[in-house]
């Protein structure tokens, strides 16, 4: 009788799941052979056409492993993504917002840095805010195991919600003004991007960036057991 | 051809009414589909644990591992809250399509 398990082992050797679930894995296809090779001797099949019929069960083991991954690794990639970019993001895209109605409600004004021939605003406030949620971004995001690069986006992903809104308001704009029969030209167009966009986009990115970066480095600093080894 | 939706739906079903009868191992649910179904449904390995994996990661099914009779370590699946409810929509949708597909085959026949 053949060792299944060793040949379910071979077979399945490059199936990149880790360690304990690849083993569970092997076992548990291994005993399925095991069984389906005993019960098809006991029906009287010889050795090499019991073989071959257990064999013929998986086929393409190539298909079989890739399958596999696919139904294994598709809900840990949705939780995982959940967990270090989603909630990190949105929690600092509602805090920074927060923040800034509460500044507002306040009574801060904002400061005006260029006047003419367009207006740069700063809540200069809210801008020293955002490196706290920059902050809390990453700290979140790399608790729940997130790379480097999510743990950067999710700390600058109210200024990627910010800019998404902003390029869409642009056409939208653009519409309602051919409709009341006001022309908006490119120039118009380009310089309120420009302007709202250090304003708002540019200056407070980097404000969430910095906290981001350094709750970064350190955590990075620290020996972490949550932190897979590789190699 | 039958497509690859309605072929996941088929198996779907049929592992998760299985199921409802008590826990199994992978080799006793194909074999249990097999005699049910008259062979008119059968579920190579390659077919079932694939299947079983994505329904586990939907949290319909739960598998534990257990020592069997023979001293085989194998790994028991059960249907969860999760997976019981799923099942009557399920049965549902099947039914219809079913009697739809019954009506539909009456009428060109006739």
């Amino acid at each position: 009788m053949p060792d299944w398990q060793e040949l379910v082992r071979q077979r399945l050797s490059s199936l990149a799941l880790d360690a304990e679930e690849k083993d569970e894995v092997q076992v548990e296809l291994a005993t399925h052979l095991e069984e389906t090779h005993e019960c098809l001797r006991k029906e009287g099949l010889c050795e090499a056409d019991a073989m071959q019929r257990t064999l013929a069960q998986v086929g393409d083991w190539h298909n079989l492993r890739r399958r596999i991954l696919i139904a294994k690794r598709k809900g840990h990639l949705m939780k995982k993504r959940l967990h270090q970019l989603w909630i990190p993001g949105f929690l600092t895209l509602i805090l920074s917002m927060l923040v800034l109605t509460a500044f507002q409600k306040l009574g801060f004004q904002p400061r005006i840095a260029v006047s003419r021939p367009n207006t740069i605003f700063f809540y200069v406030p809210w801008l020293l805010s955002l490196p706290f949620c920059g902050a809390l971004a990453t700290y979140l995001s790399s608790r729940a195991g997130g790379s480097r690069g999510t743990a950067v986006l999710a700390s600058v992903f109210p200024v990627l919600a910010l800019t998404g809104a902003f390029l869409s308001m642009f056409p939208i704009g653009s519409i309602l003004g051919r409709i009341m029969g006001r022309r908006v030209g490119f120039s118009d167009v380009a310089t309120t991007l420009l302007t709202d966009g250090v304003g708002w986009l540019l200056v407070p990115g980097v404000a969430l960036l910095a906290g981001g970066v350094l709750v970064h480095l350190l955590f990075s600093g620290r020996p972490s057991s949550q932190n897979p080894v590789i190699g | 051809m039958i497509g690859s939706g309605i072929k996941r739906g088929t198996a779907e079903l049929a592992i998760l009414s299985v199921l409802e009868e008590g826990p199994l191992h992978g080799y006793e649910m194909a074999r249990r589909i097999e005699e049910q179904t008259k062979g008119a449904l059968r579920f190579t390995l390659a077919a079932l644990y694939p299947m079983l994996y994505r329904m586990e990661q939907r949290g319909w099914i739960r598998g534990a591992w257990e020592i069997s009779h023979s001293g085989r370590r194998k790994r028991c699946y059960r249907l969860t809250p999760a997976g019981k409810k799923k099942l009557s929509p399920l049965r549902k949708e099947w039914a219809e399509l079913f009697s739809a597909l019954k009506r539909l085959t009456k009428v060109s026949h006739a």
